[in-house]
């Protein structure tokens, strides 16, 4: 009776994770039947700019294919709200292909040896900031963060801080940042999603890491504050801030340029540091 | 890269499991302490919403139907980001309040439900028989009461577990945080997904099988 029971448990677990997991075989088939490229009817995933409608982002990609002449809006683009759930959307065939930054599908290549780069995307020419977000009314903090960015950038730290935690990382290695605690001094509260790396990750010690925290403790140092990382999912971030629950967030901007407001995504109260990074926007592919 | 390599980067590489075994220490305080509180706010609320002082009885109608109709990632956002939000509590605490509140409401209406499911003679037999109000209760309703309610308690305390997975919006790291954050390090969502899954059913089970313990007990 027991054996039966546990045996019952085992198969619905195992059931789920077939479920889970697309359980191989009849993916293959459906590959087969996709359209071949070039005629426009790629689906491609895309994480959600927070505060951008759909319609809005679909002029936004139409006015980009005018310029890079890539037929970007003929995409048939599904928008999720992590990383994550675009990966899993890609691996169980939702989409043919995801949209994410170079550094990014670098990192997402090495990790997992079934993704690759989409060879056309390099001509896509497209290029994301990231910067820091902080309340509108925190106008000091702004001016303090502009200037320590500023300073990083004319005393080579950044580039050193990129060397360290973009182009030179390892997927199974990622250095830890250390995090220095000053006596005395302010905290500064900073959001983390975890779900950028090499930007913004949590080591298996449950340590924040990645680029943007190496930014941060170098950051903190230079304003004299202490720096409080705090993990919070993606979607609560622009209420944490507003709230005074957090100081400071991760954020990435599209380019200013005719086409594109710089302000697509930026909920209102919210203001943007100096961008402190750029990278490309890359596209990536999935073989099972 | 084989499945055994692929499991053993997710979830013991580094000490990953004890970020795991930490973030299940999290559900279950949170779960422990929200079933606890709520099962005392719940009874309360089933007192008065069964008593006969009218007031008592419209304020505890409405609070259950509100949370009972609402999301509980909402109410858990009003209060952290809204209500709670200048007093500087900590985000486990308002958690457990939420948890608390929702499962109170819950467990109310099932308490109803059990006492109306109980046959009213019974007390009126004992009543007539020298026992007091509050023996009548203890020794007939209360029994009773327990063995009707049993299977329904159950499943609320497992759905609260699974409730409880959406703190990671208020900036608390429990299961499901840490698994997201696996998920992103190591870009295997899929199976560490069904990871964390196992794991929460591993732990709905522990409290299936404690229910079963205690019901055994109870027979012999």
């Amino acid at each position: 009776m027991k054996l039966k029971k546990i045996a019952k448990v085992l198969l619905s677990c195992v059931l789920a994770g077939a479920l889970f997991t697309g359980c191989g075989g009849s993916q293959g088939g459906d590959k087969d039947a996709k359209a071949p490229e070039g005629t426009g009817s790629i689906k491609l995933g895309m994480i959600t700019y927070l505060n951008a409608t759909e319609k809005r982002m679909e002029d936004i990609l139409a006015k980009v294919t005018e310029d890079s002449g890539i037929q970007l809006s003929k995409h048939v683009i599904t928008y999720y709200d992590s990383l994550k759930t675009m990966q899993m959307g890609i691996e169980s065939g939702s989409v043919d292909e995801i949209s994410t930054y170079n550094c990014v599908g670098k990192y997402i290549i090495a990790a997992n040896d079934k993704y690759a780069v989409v060879n056309d995307s390099a001509k896509l020419k497209l290029a994301d900031s990231f910067c820091f977000a902080v309340r509108k009314d925190d106008a000091q903090l702004k001016t303090d963060l502009d200037k320590a960015i500023n300073e990083m950038k004319s005393d080579g730290t950044l580039d050193k801080l990129v060397d360290e935690y973009i182009t030179n990382v390892k997927a199974d290695n990622i250095p830890k940042v250390d995090i220095p605690t000053i006596d005395g001094a302010e905290t500064l509260k900073v959001g983390i999603t975890g779900d950028l790396p090499p930007m913004d990750l949590i080591l298996p010690d449950n340590s924040p890491a990645g680029f943007n925290t190496a930014m941060l403790a170098e950051i903190g140092k230079r304003l004299n504050r202490n720096i409080e990382v705090v993990q919070i999912e993606s979607g609560a971030r622009a209420a944490a801030l507003n709230a005074n629950q957090i100081d400071v967030v991760f954020w990435a901007v599209v380019p200013v340029s005719e086409g594109v407001p710089n302000d697509i995504d930026k909920p209102e109260g919210l203001e943007f540091s100096e961008p402190y990074f750029k990278d490309d926007v890359a596209h990536l592919n999935y073989n099972k | 890269m084989d499945f055994t390599e692929i499991l053993y980067k997710i979830f013991i590489k580094d000490g990953g499991w004890l970020t795991i075994l930490n973030g299940l220490w999290v559900t279950v305080q949170i779960s422990a302490l929200s079933l606890f509180l709520g099962t005392l706010l719940g009874s309360l609320l089933c007192f008065f919403r069964v008593g006969k002082f009218t007031p008592l009885k419209v304020i505890a109608q409405i609070y259950i139907s509100i949370i009972r109709g609402s999301p509980v990632l909402m109410l858990l956002m009003l209060l952290f980001y809204g209500v709670f939000a200048r007093t500087g509590m900590a985000p486990i605490v308002v958690a457990v309040i939420t948890f608390s509140m929702h499962t109170a409401a819950h467990v109310a209406e099932l308490l109803r439900a059990s006492l109306m499911a109980l046959d009213k003679g019974q007390v009126e037999a004992a009543r007539t028989l020298g026992f007091s109000k509050w023996q009548a209760f203890q020794l007939v309703t209360l029994p009773q009461l327990a063995k009707i309610a049993r299977p329904v308690y159950q499943s609320t305390v497992v759905n609260l577990i699974q409730w409880t997975s959406v703190v990671g919006y208020v900036t608390i790291t429990d299961l499901t945080r840490v698994i997201n954050n696996i998920a992103s390090r190591t870009m295997q969502p899929m199976i560490t997904i069904t990871g964390g899954m196992i794991i929460y059913l591993a732990l709905s089970y522990l409290v299936y099988g404690a229910f079963h313990l205690t019901e055994r007990r109870r027979a012999q």
